[in-house]
């Protein structure tokens, strides 16, 4: 398109120009706002002195701290597998719930709508706690249940560690996984699933072969979304978790209360740090893939 | 148009079948066991007793409206009170005087109280969320994938530090000696620090903070798939950009900003911890207090209660919400089909 | 798709080091302590001298340790509860009783903090570390004499005060000033403390029961009422000048006492008895000390510690203020919290 040769459009395409420019000196605004804490806290991390109040000097005496640090590890260690496992298993069922629902007219639609709002809805605390009498009631039940189809020398025990952590959290990340698919969905062309289905497709290979490609930005956003959440959350986890499943932001909070400790503006260094060359990586492999 | 309309009847009119259901089966499953099983466990124990001693719920101690009665209503049984204030002027040298008093009506339970606070807070902060997301989820959306994936990694990564972690940040920034006070007497632009910190201001920012992401990534969502042609449209049919975005942007992306509202909004009003760090605890917030019916108040009975009431009210809105909409996050079908 | 996949390999990758840990096979101890209570040097030493693996959960206030414990889903062996509570559990039988005879270190501690109250004899507790509440006051910025709750709260310091976040403790700094025992607590004499305390909420800016000394020393406040612990440690930091004075309040000040208990139907009991006999020895205890300066109910840890931590008066206070301790209260918690919620949401 030419927009130079006719007048008439140059003003308005002008003005959207200029709506876009100015969107973008927003955006980097923003993004200043958002990191500034981020900036802080690594450059507090290379501060000799232990109270973030002044500088005292260039040391990454806390770096070393932390690398000693065996708790600290393994809770991060503990955070990524969680977090991983409840971003994978939140995107499955966050999606193809959202299609479910958006595809086809179930009974009691509105029922099983707002029963996936519930847990964004309630406090965490509620949610915890119910979640810990469940997980104490049924605990002996399957435990029995496990010694008896596998005999005495069984080992296997349902108790609070990674596994109940990670329904926890599947149960309050999944949600915004298909929020954020079911906004997206909305405004999908229906035309497009017709056309596939009218092509002999199965709704499943539509589903997989054309839906899923246009939902892509939706489910990359609610991913991230239940990523975070999971990375963040301290209260649900403090109820279902046990001694060898702390995350790190529940070892960061048992650190930090009583005042910041450098060691721990450098763990979340290295931890952003790492991830965000991870990704960097993820998307060369991507674009060397295709 | 007609026959968008028609299929948009069809993809999303279909009775499921036996597929249909056992597909949402998983998800259903899930729900009841962990959601719909817990919820309902303390939604029992909002109706019971609590122990003398250890403030956990009698499940077999007989069934009480008590609970829900203490949240609307205060011990002497109203729901609005006249208070006397004592009017206070405060000395050049900080020294308080009493002089006067005058009479105000306030609603009398405290918690229904702090309920009105949590709302008030969560809209500001929806709002805010909402002015400063969306056009940066509208840039984002714009850009080219390249861009767009790595402008997105960047709004993420913040985040991935641990809340408590960017919340002393924050506070190194804004204390009374912290940085930026600091900066602003470097430039001269203050002459005496002031306090930031611990003011509802505060909490806010707080609360922007926290909840911003949650409301760019959906919006982006819907951005990115705006037909740009109907952007362009409107401009070339002789809209200005103001028109353009009323029109046609705005409805258009109004599912986005929904579900965006839905994930600021929702936990805001729950959310506990930062008006203590980021407030000074001065004005609790409901997370704080149902917290504390738990932790110190020993009650857990009425701790269920509290937070019994805040999930029906929102289900209730949602629902009410929804019989106007035909999807959760609002479906423009109806708009297509004009 | 290929997001996905990239997602999961680097998933694999990643949890490739947590195999490792299950395959570890050796005895444990469980301890559920208070957060940043348990200094790690003192766990490492256990586990090198006995090679018992050391378990840690923390929790930062007795009830939420409580809520988890007594919900019964994970089994504790060892936990570090405050007096009241320590008074509570007992009397509800969660408790259970110690073997004196595999405590041969008990003898190091001073008799004061000994056979208290909350558990007479020490059947069922040792204690771990005291400290007391009291005031904290910036020197430099506020140079009047303050020596009670009513000072601080004199209106003079209007909104540069911090208080703890603590419902019972505000309360039962408000039945001191009225000379009621703070232990004596009913609908009556919350009703006489309430506008003595509506009184003091205006004038505070902010409520801190976990790091109030950052707040001074990032100039926020500058006088409050906080853990002696706290003031131990701003004392501590400005290496004993003077700028921050620590003084227990005339009004009656109390301490609390935070103990080492075995609840009921521990699976290693005789590890959780073999760590409390390990933090009672001198040289542990005092390491104790080195990270969290309260006062040390060890007598011989105290001969160990340098000359000025024995002077850290915020420590160690001097004089003889009489000094209560909080007993456990049940259902008149929900009653403090009532009147409480109802003063500061407005």
């Amino acid at each position: 398109m030419n927009d130079a040769t006719t007048p008439t459009r140059t003003r308005p395409f002008f003005g959207m120009a200029l709506v876009n420019r100015l969107c973008g000196w927003w955006t980097a605004l923003v993004l200043a706002f958002l990191y500034l804490p981020l900036a802080l806290l690594i450059a507090y991390s290379f501060n000799a002195s232990r109270l973030n109040v002044v500088w005292e000097g260039f040391t990454v005496r806390w770096y070393r701290e932390m690398l000693a640090n065996e708790p600290l590890i393994r809770a991060l260690k503990n955070s990524v597998l969680i977090a991983g496992v409840t971003t994978i298993l939140s995107v499955v069922i966050g999606t193809t719930g959202a299609w479910l629902l958006h595809s086809y007219r179930y009974r009691f639609r509105r029922l099983w709508e707002a029963l996936v709002f519930v847990p964004i809805a309630v406090p965490e605390v509620i949610m915890g706690i119910g979640l810990l009498i469940l997980f104490t009631a049924v605990a002996p039940g399957i435990n029995g249940f496990l010694d008896s189809a596998f005999g005495a020398a069984n080992e296997t025990r349902f108790a609070l560690g990674f596994v109940t952590t990670i329904i926890a959290h599947v149960t309050f990340c999944f949600p915004l996984v298909l929020v954020a698919v079911q906004a997206r969905l909305a405004d999908l062309d229906p035309a497009m699933e017709e056309a596939a289905l009218d092509l002999g497709a199965t709704p499943l290979v539509a589903f997989w072969r054309v839906i899923v490609p246009c939902i892509m930005p939706a489910i990359i956003s609610g991913a991230l979304m239940a990523f975070t959440l999971s990375m963040d959350e301290v209260l649900v986890t403090y109820f279902v978790c046990g001694p060898e499943s702390k995350t790190l932001p529940l070892e960061i909070y048992d650190n930090v209360r009583k005042g910041l400790n450098p060691m721990l503006n450098a763990i979340s260094a290295v931890f952003v740090a790492a991830t965000a060359i991870l990704v960097v990586i993820a998307e060369r492999i991507r674009r060397i893939g295709r | 148009m007609q026959a968008a309309h028609a299929t948009a009847a069809r993809v999303g009119g279909r009775r499921p079948g036996l597929v249909g259901w056992l597909l949402l089966c998983p998800m259903l499953l899930w729900l009841a066991a962990f959601v719909v099983v817990p919820t309902l466990i303390l939604a029992y124990a909002s109706f019971t007793r609590a122990d003398e001693d250890t403030g956990f719920p009698i499940y077999r101690g007989g069934l009480t409206f008590e609970n829900y009665r203490r949240i609307v209503l205060d011990d002497d049984g109203h729901f609005l009170r006249t208070e006397q204030e004592e009017i206070t002027t405060v000395d050049r040298d900080g020294t308080e005087r009493v002089t006067g008093t005058h009479a105000t009506t306030v609603i009398a339970a405290p918690y229904l109280r702090v309920f009105g606070s949590s709302l008030l807070y969560a809209g500001i902060t929806t709002v805010l969320c909402v002015f400063v997301g969306y056009p940066m989820a509208w840039y984002i959306g714009r850009a080219n994938e390249r861009t767009r994936n790595r402008l997105l990694m960047l709004v993420m990564i913040p985040f991935w530090t641990g809340f408590l972690i960017r919340t002393y940040a924050w506070i190194t920034i804004l204390a009374t000696d912290g940085l930026l006070n600091g900066l602003l007497q470097y430039t001269h632009a203050i002459t005496q620090p002031f306090g930031m910190l611990y003011t509802p201001g505060a909490v806010v920012l707080g609360l922007v903070y926290s909840y911003l992401p949650f409301m760019i990534l959906p919006i982006y969502g819907s951005v990115e798939k705006l037909d740009h042609t109907l952007v362009e449209a409107a401009l070339d049919l002789g809209a200005g950009p103001l028109a353009t975005f009323r029109k046609i942007i705005l409805p258009l992306t109004r599912p986005g900003i929904a579900a965006g509202v839905l994930l600021v909004f929702v936990p805001a009003v729950g959310m506990y911890a930062i008006s203590s760090l980021m407030g000074g605890g001065r004005t609790p917030m409901i997370g704080d207090v149902i917290q504390n019916q738990f932790f110190t108040g020993r009650d857990w009975p009425f701790g269920c209660a509290l937070g019994i009431t805040l999930v029906a009210m929102f289900v209730a809105a949602f629902a009410i919400l929804a019989k106007f909409r035909s999807s959760v996050t609002g479906s423009d079908h109806a708009f297509r089909a004009r | 798709m290929k997001f996905i996949r990239v997602l999961l390999l680097l998933l694999a990758v990643l949890a490739l080091p947590l195999t490792t840990f299950a395959a570890e096979k050796r005895e444990v101890l469980n301890l559920f302590c208070w957060s940043e209570y348990v200094p790690q040097p003192v766990i490492e030493a256990f586990t090198k001298e006995t090679g018992i693996k050391v378990n840690v959960e923390n929790y930062d206030s007795n009830e939420k340790m409580l809520a988890k414990l007594l919900a019964g889903g994970a089994k504790y062996d060892l936990i570090q509860p405050s007096e009241y509570v320590v008074e509570s559990l007992i009397k509800q039988g969660q408790l259970e009783e110690l073997n004196r005879a595999s405590l041969p270190n008990f003898k190091n501690l001073d008799a004061k903090f000994t056979d208290m109250a909350h558990d007479p004899g020490n059947k069922f507790s040792v204690p771990w570390m005291a400290g007391s509440v009291g005031i904290v006051v910036n020197t430099e910025k506020i140079k009047d004499e303050v020596t009670g709750y009513a000072d601080v709260f004199s209106g003079k310091y209007r909104r540069r005060i911090v208080v703890l976040d603590d419902n019972r403790e505000i309360v039962s700094w408000a039945l001191a000033t009225l000379g009621i025992p703070i232990n004596d607590i009913s609908k009556d004499t919350l009703a006489k403390a309430r506008p003595v305390v509506k009184g003091w909420l205006p004038q505070i800016k902010a409520f801190d029961s976990d790091s109030p000394k950052t707040k001074f020393l990032k100039g926020d406040v500058d006088i409050g009422i906080v853990w002696s612990g706290e003031a131990a440690l701003l004392w501590r930091e400005t290496k004993g000048s003077g700028k921050f004075r620590f003084v227990l309040p005339k009004e009656g000040a109390h301490m609390f006492v935070d103990s080492l208990c075995i609840p009921k139907g521990a699976a290693h009991r005789e590890a959780a008895e073999k760590f409390i006999n390990h933090i009672l020895k001198p040289e542990i205890s005092a390491l104790i000390s080195k990270d969290f300066p309260y006062t040390n109910p060890n007598t011989a840890a105290r001969a160990l510690l340098a000359a000025e931590e024995l002077g850290n008066p915020a420590s160690y206070p001097p004089g003889a203020t009489k000094l209560d301790i909080f007993k456990d209260i049940g259902k008149t918690a929900r009653e403090i919290d009532r009147m409480m919620t109802d003063l500061r949401s407005r």
